[in-house]
């Protein structure tokens, strides 16, 4: 059922527009902020570009689903299809019933575990997500370092477990803090609050209550920040006392640091992912060849620079 | 009943029976004290005994509770609600959206920003009580399994919850909502409603209604309960109380995101099973479900207490629920068998 409306659907997008690029594109989930702003930065620049049609489909969080979808999309023909991997190291039946069928593949954000070894009609397109912890941290350690602190405890709040991104972003908190100039930093605890402000804000004054002494606090996204904020200050914790960090600049994010509560936050150019995954697409469908791996740079956010950030997200 | 009446007589010869509800507090209260006695030993603190944690033990699971009170009812009628995270998503998306502050640039609705109080409330309790007149009225007039209706429910309102922004979140509320959830009002919230519902349940022709049904829907018919009515309004009840558990997450958090509540139909009903809420139906209260939920509120804040790993907290959550379900069952079959 749902295929025939699929194939319905784009037949009669193909009669109006009878020369046109179609993209097949399935998104890992759509009910996160993050990746929103990256499909509508992909759906927005296809429709400032003449004749192509994006065809967005949700994974629903569901490795099996995506496969298939990218399964229907080959067999109705698309010239080009974008993945947004809801598993990173399931990318290889996807790699493999594309390149079958001789359809360009384009992942983005998420890297794919066969990155290395993609044939030269796949690509992957993301923001390299060892800048951002790293970013993040040394921003920390130099704040830390700035308040004239010779040791300083560090509360991370790590991401959904499971998640490549979450994995990467602590481990390099934990590199960065291994370095020479930031070894007065010692991790206390790390805990996860699966990427929610309320799990962060209960997080947060659960460990108030065990008299945990923290100097500042790392996450590995703006939503668990915002949440570790709301609690500390209603337990009436010195926001100036304390350093917070998230990562993603959103509007929640840069609305708290204009308030002074957040100090770091990292912007990952979403939109520009969803806009270089598209352009890697089209390039590959027409049978020009791209680089393999577009890194889209992270951005460090500070009270000093937040303005040029406060309408991209 | 008739049968459990019986039955408490013919025990209490022997020994005075417990209500079920003794036996969940008694497993809270071992619970708190495992916490307790590994405070002592590992962190050199007292668990229990310092106000910030007995606050937060109730706040973190507070507005789950809410949603648990309306499940509660939903399970002592023989039935089940798979849809109430999904409905606190979809209407803390909608209420927020009416709920937003005019210093905000991009609100949802440019035009209707700073809006009453009282309009994102009502607006909450409209949609959460449409969604649950939608479930009962599926159960009770086409007769399809619960599970299966609520199931459609939960699918179709985290939807609603991401077609309504296309996934964008919503925030930036007035102060007068973000109020609603400061501070310890969940917990009051909570309060109030678990009174107001305990005394229905106990009380009133509402309750009765209630237990007859599900101990015998047949039975309750031909005693002239008008079963399809009383469903419909069961479960629009839970779904108001989804709705009042958004009002309050949304307000609490600041935001409204379209994956709020995820999951939360679980814990709710987790909940309530913990608390001898039997699956079967006929049998539970929301005293019972209250101290399921405060047992998930200890376990979530003595496993941040003993700082312990991150990765095997919910391989222990599990273990938990399980346990305490077989324990009840065990219990039954024993009373059983005395009788």
């Amino acid at each position: 059922m749902k295929k025939t409306l699929l194939v319905a659907g784009l037949a009669s997008m193909l009669s109006t527009t009878a020369m046109a690029e179609n993209v097949g594109v399935s998104m890992a989930l759509f009910d996160d902020n993050f990746l929103t702003v990256l499909r509508n930065g992909m759906t927005d620049y296809a429709a400032t570009l003449d004749g192509v049609n994006v065809q967005v489909e949700d994974a629903g969080n569901d490795v099996g689903k995506q496969l298939d979808q990218v399964k229907n999309f080959i067999a109705s023909g698309v010239d080009a299809i974008v993945v947004n991997p809801v598993d990173t190291s399931a990318t290889q039946a996807i790699s493999d019933a594309a390149a079958a069928a001789n359809v360009p593949l384009v992942y983005v954000n998420r890297e794919p575990v066969n990155v290395d070894t993609l044939p030269d009609s796949q690509a992957y397109v993301a923001s390299n997500d060892i800048e951002s912890g790293t970013l993040q941290t040394k921003e920390v350690c130099r704040l830390l370092k700035e308040a004239g602190k010779t040791e300083a405890n560090i509360l991370v709040i790590m991401g959904e477990l499971s998640n490549q991104a979450a994995v990467v972003r602590t481990k390099d908190i934990h590199d960065v803090i291994a370095t020479d100039e930031c070894s007065f930093m010692k991790i206390v605890d790390e805990q996860t609050s699966n990427w929610q402000r309320d799990q962060a804000a209960n997080l947060m004054t659960n460990w108030l209550s065990s008299g945990v002494q923290f100097d500042a606090v790392i996450a590995n996204n703006d939503e668990s920040a915002v949440g570790a904020i709301q609690s500390m200050k209603a337990a009436g914790v010195g926001m100036e006392d304390v350093v917070v960090a998230g990562i993603d600049a959103t509007q929640d994010a840069l609305a708290a640091m204009a308030a002074g509560d957040l100090d770091v936050t990292v912007f990952q150019d979403a939109a520009g992912q969803g806009q270089g995954a598209l352009d890697a697409a089209l390039k590959l469908a027409k049978g020009e060849a791209v680089e393999q791996k577009v890194y889209i740079p992270f951005q460090l956010v500070t009270p000093d620079n937040m303005q040029d950030f406060m309408a991209k997200n | 009943m008739a049968v459990s009446a019986v039955s408490a007589r013919t025990d209490s010869q022997s020994r005075p029976v417990r209500p079920p509800e003794m036996n969940v507090f008694i497993g809270l209260l071992v619970i708190a004290l495992v916490f307790e006695a590994l405070g002592w030993l590992f962190i050199g603190q007292s668990f229990v005994f310092n106000l910030q944690r007995l606050q937060i033990i109730i706040l973190q699971v507070s507005i789950v509770g809410i949603i648990a009170i309306g499940v509660t009812q939903v399970i002592i009628t023989g039935g089940i609600d798979l849809s109430s995270g999904s409905i606190v998503g979809a209407t803390a998306m909608i209420a927020m959206s009416f709920a937003q502050s005019s210093d905000y640039a991009r609100a949802v609705y440019p035009a209707l920003t700073d809006l009453p109080v009282i309009v994102p409330i009502l607006v909450a309790l409209v949609i959460g009580g449409l969604a649950g007149s939608i479930n009962g009225a599926l159960i009770a007039y086409t007769k399809i399994p619960p599970f299966i209706a609520t199931l459609g429910m939960m699918v179709a309102a985290r939807g609603v919850a991401k077609w309504y922004t296309k996934g964008q979140p919503v925030s930036f509320p007035t102060e007068s909502y973000a109020w609603i959830g400061a501070g310890l009002n969940p917990v009051i919230i909570f309060l109030v409603l678990a009174l107001l519902f305990h005394l229905a349940l106990k009380y009133t022709v509402y309750g009765n209604h209630t237990y007859a049904i599900g101990s015998n829907q047949q039975a309750a018919r031909v005693s002239g309960i008008r079963v399809e009515r009383h469903l419909v309004m069961v479960y629009a009840i839970a779904g108001m109380l989804a709705g009042i558990a958004a009002l309050v997450l949304s307000s609490k958090n600041v935001t409204a995101q379209a994956g709020m509540g995820m999951m939360y139909e679980l814990d709710a009903i987790a909940m309530a099973v913990i608390g001898g809420v039997s699956l079967a139906g006929g049998r539970g209260s929301v005293v019972g479900t209250a101290l399921g939920m405060l047992i998930f509120g200890v376990i979530i804040s003595g496993f941040t207490f003993l700082r312990i790993d991150a990765y095997y907290q919910e391989m222990i959550k599990g273990v938990i629920i399980v346990a305490a379900v077989v324990a009840d069952v065990a219990r039954q079959q024993r009373r059983a068998k005395a009788v």
